[in-house]
């Protein structure tokens, strides 16, 4: 990691599990770490230091990923950092609608708790345009083949469905 | 002179004719009414006619010797059709000889027929049942829409008819009404005449012997069979999107604690490759905390799924808001929070499964504390109220903490949402909500943002006594 210059991610999750999982991964990886745990505090990080990244839980009390990611775009510098979800509530209505506003309006990427930190740390290095292992590089296109798969069978009629599912079948054999 | 005069008076068409039908007499209103009659024999002024009645009443009274009354149509001096009644009185000119003359006193009851026309037709016509019952029970009066659907029943025993009973029904709307001369309204069961289901709300009203006895009672019901079947429809809606809900939530609930395990696992690790104890400690603690929350969303889960019907007993409300108070004083007052019971001096008992309105309780305080500790506010307090309202038993817990975001009051209520981090399982307010409707009650928020927050929890009385007879049936 050293020819990197220590990138900082600002890590937005409600629960301090998560928030302790991902830093250790990300300072394994040899990152810079700031936490806050709802979208208040996580504005006054960033008021504070303008990370390089940040990590965003969408279901929060006090302040919601959303509401945070809205008042970032408000701001011409804010509005550049890039933006990973990592959110449980992808697929269901706490979360289906607002993911689906900030997937149009920016963060192209998301990740659907439970992560596995060699996947998160692919996929916030491609994000940043980092240098990666062979290894990290496929890891980082594999989770993002699998993020579209998962918007795709999301929307497929059941007939796709079952021509997907025969297809895949059929490369197991 | 002054007979002469009450003659012309009395509000009667006074007429008097002879033995051969001629009038021989008649008062002001007579002549007003059906014309000239001078010379001129009854049935031609009566009903325009050329020769006598075929059933002449006055034929009766010369022959009899008695007083008759009878009714006729004739015609008027416009030409228009006339009903009228007539009490025909015999007059002799000498004791005891016959009959001279026949006295006819005449009054028109053509506006009272086509008022009671009008009436027959509202009543048959109405797109609801209406029977008059009389003390006894047994229909004396029923309207067509009534007789369509549980057939000809005029002398039946109302509990027959409307529910092929032998005897009177419990909590008869009727025989309240017969016994406090009061309207009454209820909702009932009954079995149409091809053995149907009929559900009907039913309002019963009096009809008074003088002032102060009920003579008859008015049955009106409305037939909410429909309305009844779309409510089971919604109900069961509900029901099966509650269960995707669930599965949903609970789909969510295990993703999160996954999410910790993995990371535990992840941290310990990397502490074994590092050899950092504080690391591998960290992560094994994540990694029990994670345990730990799998053990309590089975318990909490498995309290939601439980009984459908609650034990309801008689008790007193304020008892249980005093045990919620005396087991949260402690707590509260260790975090600076005031504690305090407000309770209406007119609560009385009511059917309530105590176990479940104390889990109510608990949660709504519980949260309220947080939701004082999350503020940032001093002299912070929790209020637990109980009171009656109109016909309800209501329970409200407010605080002045931190209140509820617009966003998450849509959601409180739903499966597994939490803002406590990893302290909530998410099914609090579920399981609050859970208990309150199966009271038959229902739960209320509100609240600001900043301003605290105030839950209401409403259970009719009328809900609450059904439930408890239902139950000790």
């Amino acid at each position: 990691m050293a020819e990197n210059a220590k990138k900082t991610v600002l890590v937005v999750d409600d629960e301090a599990d998560v928030r302790n999982f991902l830093k250790a991964a990300l300072i394994e990886a040899g990152f810079n770490v700031i936490l806050a745990e709802d979208g208040n505090i996580a504005l006054d990080q960033v008021k504070k230091q303008i990370p390089d990244l940040i990590s965003l839980d969408l279901v929060m009390p006090q302040k919601s990923g959303a509401k945070f990611y809205r008042e970032l775009s408000k701001n011409k510098e804010w509005k550049k950092i890039p933006v990973i979800i990592v959110t449980g509530h992808a697929r269901d209505d706490l979360g289906k609608s607002d993911l689906k506003e900030l997937t149009m309006s920016g963060p192209g990427i998301y990740l659907e708790k439970p992560v596995k930190p060699a996947n998160y740390i692919a996929a916030i290095k491609k994000i940043l345009g980092m240098d990666t292992t062979e290894e990290e590089k496929e890891t980082a296109e594999m989770v993002e083949l699998q993020n579209d798969l998962k918007n795709i069978i999301d929307d497929a009629d059941p007939e796709t469905l079952k021509k997907l599912k025969e297809l895949m079948n059929n490369k197991k054999k | 002179m002054i007979f002469q005069e009450l003659f012309h008076q009395v509000p009667f068409n006074v007429a008097v004719i002879d033995r051969d039908y001629n009038i021989v007499e008649a008062n002001r209103n007579f002549t007003e009414y059906f014309g000239d009659w001078k010379n001129k024999k009854c049935y031609a002024v009566y009903k325009k006619l050329k020769k006598p009645c075929k059933d002449c009443p006055s034929v009766e009274v010369f022959k009899k010797g008695k007083p008759i009354v009878a009714d006729a149509v004739g015609i008027d001096q416009q030409g228009r059709k006339t009903h009228y009644v007539g009490h025909i009185f015999p007059m002799r000119i000498k004791k005891g000889g016959r009959v001279e003359y026949a006295l006819e006193m005449t009054r028109t009851v053509t506006e009272t027929d086509r008022w009671q026309q009008e009436y027959q037709i509202l009543f048959d016509r109405v797109p609801c049942y209406i029977t008059v019952i009389g003390e006894d029970y047994r229909i004396v009066r029923a309207n067509e829409a009534f007789r369509n659907n549980f057939g000809d029943v005029l002398g039946q025993h109302c509990y027959k008819v409307y529910k092929r009973r032998k005897n009177k029904c419990p909590n008869c709307p009727a025989a309240k009404t017969f016994r406090d001369g009061r309207v009454h309204h209820s909702t009932q069961l009954g079995m149409g005449k091809r053995g149907q289901d009929i559900h009907y709300a039913v309002s019963t009203s009096p009809l008074m012997r003088g002032s102060d006895s009920v003579a008859h009672v008015i049955e009106i019901s409305n037939d909410i069979t429909a309305l009844k079947k779309l409510e089971h429809e919604v109900i069961e809606a509900e029901r099966l999107g509650a269960v995707g809900q669930t599965v949903a939530g609970l789909a969510h609930s295990i993703k999160n604690i996954l999410m910790g395990l993995e990371g535990g696992k992840y941290i310990v690790s990397l502490g074994l490759d590092k050899n950092d104890k504080e690391m591998i400690n960290e992560g094994w603690e994540m990694l029990e905390r994670n345990f730990e929350k799998t053990t309590s969303l089975v318990k909490d889960f498995l309290s939601f799924s439980k009984g459908r019907l609650p034990k309801l007993k008689m008790i007193k409300p304020d008892l249980l808001v005093q045990e919620i108070v005396d087991l949260y004083k402690d707590i509260a007052s260790q975090s600076g929070i005031k504690l305090e019971s407000v309770i209406d001096d007119n609560i009385k008992r009511a059917p309530l499964d105590p176990d479940g309105i104390h889990t109510c309780l608990t949660n709504l305080v519980s949260n309220a504390i947080d939701a004082c500790l999350m503020g940032e506010q001093k002299g912070t307090e929790v209020i637990i109220k109980v009171s009656e309202g109109q016909n309800k038993l209501i329970f409200e817990v407010s605080d002045n903490g931190s209140g509820i975001d617009y966003e998450i009051k849509k959601k409180i209520f739903t499966t597994f949402f939490t803002t406590k981090g990893g302290e909530g399982t998410g099914l609090g307010l579920l399981t609050t909500r859970k208990i309150v409707q199966e009271h038959g009650g229902k739960i209320l928020v509100d609240s600001q943002k900043g301003s605290g927050a105030r839950f209401r929890m409403e259970f009719p009385r009328k809900r609450l006594t059904e439930l408890y007879k239902k139950a000790k049936e």
